[in-house]
């Protein structure tokens, strides 16, 4: 692949460089997902907990590649003559994601990348290609509805998690139930989040280099990513969360969710399983989502828990806005890119004053809190639990029955 | 032809893989404080988020282990026993996890 290299146009070096951009503000934007807990409960410190989650991040990129092969492969139709898509609207798409992403980051929406990603190629490819040139079929079956269902799995497993854990570890009060040994577990159970996040997230990049490279050409229909598109997306995917990492190590200590050892080691455990078994099956779902998901189940398992709605609903409403929103922003950048040089150009002009005024932005409101671990700890803040449950006590054994357990 | 197949696979692989490191793990802790080994994990300086012991709580919590411990009703045979078994547990749950990862590298099956 490399021989080919000199040959590559302007577009398709542009597409990959954007595409690498929008891979390293994905770690930069998931350390939190992973190592956030541990940190908070001291399980690791924060140096130590940010460089395993960017080593584990560029391993998990390499395990495996079905979910690259379903963006690559399956999202847009590739037609009997030749492919309909062109490098110049999947670069609107990617715009159009960036935008998107980068909008909802500085409102403070919960949002997915994964989601802004599809958003944007689809809207783009629609106004570049038409309807037609989508398959809905595929969309549906590996995007929309994994975005859907992975989040209720990973809540499920993770209230059924936390339940068992704090079932067994019970004890009469006042006897030590030695929960603290969760903190060392939480060090295994965010490692394994940092390692799906990279089966999945780092994928996606993948799939759309590769996708470029197909459209131009350059690459047969239907074939996966080569190696040096793994390389260099999960080496961006690793800095990206390396250097997001700093940003929540400065900015902990401003108040979290109140998240107990044992249910953060339950929550990671069945964010890890869940995105691990639907990357091996494919399904490019939002890490995100799961991460939250398995926040929310898991506060639910513990006793005396009651859900907020209005928070719910909030962070419902800004999963369903991602796709069209985005849609919207890449069909947008498409009808610019489709005048041609001087639409292209203006898309990137654009782009970059979202950029730069979002960085403005940012420096003149340092971080706070809300920029900061927003989507997990809205979803923490979702499960609302009593200060002091009621548990049995020795003496009262007859209201145990009385506890929802 | 969407395939609801695999999504029974994705929830029933993630609930059995979670349940089950969950459960071994929590099987150890419970050996562990059984046979009088009450793990208590020192907070690192950087706790200002989540509910985290103070100096003062931790060596309260520590004197109570100790005397939790003391008033083990077991064996010290019964103590060493729940201790290994305890051990074991913890060395199942790290098995499980290497074989899931094993199971989801393509590469690692050719």
């Amino acid at each position: 692949m490399w021989c080919l290299v000199p040959e590559f146009s302007l577009i398709i070096v542009l597409v990959i460089a954007l595409a690498l951009i929008f891979d390293f503000t994905n770690g930069f934007h998931d350390t939190a997902n992973a190592m956030a807990t541990p940190i908070a409960t001291g399980a690791m410190k924060p140096k130590v907990a940010v460089g395993v989650a960017a080593i584990l991040n560029l391993v998990g990129a390499f395990l495996s590649t079905e979910v690259a092969r379903t963006v690559s492969g399956g999202i847009i139709k590739e037609g009997d003559g030749g492919v309909l898509i062109t490098p110049e609207l999947i670069f609107a798409g990617l715009i159009g994601a960036i935008v998107w992403n980068l909008v909802t980051w500085l409102m403070g929406l919960p949002s997915s990348s994964s989601h802004a990603l599809f958003g944007g190629l689809i809207g783009a490819t629609i106004i570049g290609v038409g309807t037609q040139a989508v398959d809905y079929n595929v969309v549906a079956a590996k995007v929309i509805l994994p975005a859907l269902i992975a989040p209720l799995i990973a809540g499920g497993v993770a209230l059924v998690a936390t339940r068992l854990a704090y079932t067994i570890t019970r004890r009469d009060v006042g006897k030590p139930d030695g929960r603290g040994g969760f903190r060392y577990a939480q060090i295994f159970s965010s490692s394994l989040v940092a390692l799906a996040h990279g089966t999945n997230d780092a994928q996606k990049t993948m799939g759309v280099i590769t996708l470029t490279l197909i459209a131009g050409g350059f690459q047969a229909v239907g074939s996966g990513p080569t190696f040096w598109v793994i390389a260099a997306c999960a080496l961006a995917i690793a800095i990206g969360t390396y250097t997001g990492g700093w940003r929540i190590i400065r900015t902990m200590g401003t108040g979290l969710t109140e998240i107990k050892p044992a249910q953060g080691f339950a929550a990671e455990t069945s964010t890890a399983a869940t995105i691990l078994a639907s990357s091996h099956l494919g399904f490019a779902l939002s890490t995100t989502q799961v991460a939250s998901g398995s926040v929310i189940g898991s506060g639910l398992g513990r006793r005396g828990s009651t859900i907020r709605w209005g928070m719910a609903g909030r962070i419902a409403l800004g999963w369903v806005m991602t796709l069209p929103a985005s849609a919207i922003m890449g069909a947008f950048a498409a009808g610019l890119a489709l005048l041609g040089p001087v639409g292209i150009v203006l898309d990137m002009v654009i782009g970059t004053i979202v950029i730069m005024a979002l960085f403005r932005w940012s420096r003149r409101n340092r971080v706070t809190h809300h920029t900061l671990l927003n989507d997990i700890d809205d979803a923490g803040r979702v499960v609302n639990i009593k200060k002091t449950p009621r548990r049995p006590t020795r003496h009262g054994r007859g209201d145990r029955r009385k506890v929802s357990l | 032809m969407i395939d609801w197949s695999a999504f029974l696979v994705v929830s029933v692989a993630s609930l059995f893989s979670a349940a089950l490191l969950v459960s071994l793990y929590s099987l150890g802790l419970r050996l562990l404080t059984t046979a009088g080994r009450i793990p208590l994990v020192e907070p690192h300086e950087f706790t200002g988020a989540i509910t985290v012991l103070s100096p003062k709580k931790a060596a309260k919590q520590v004197k109570r282990a100790r005397k939790a411990a003391a008033a083990n009703p077991l064996t010290p045979g019964l103590k060493r026993l729940a201790l290994c078994a305890g051990y074991a547990c913890f060395v199942l749950c790290g098995i499980a996890v290497l074989y899931g990862v094993y199971l989801i590298v393509p590469a690692l099956h050719r």
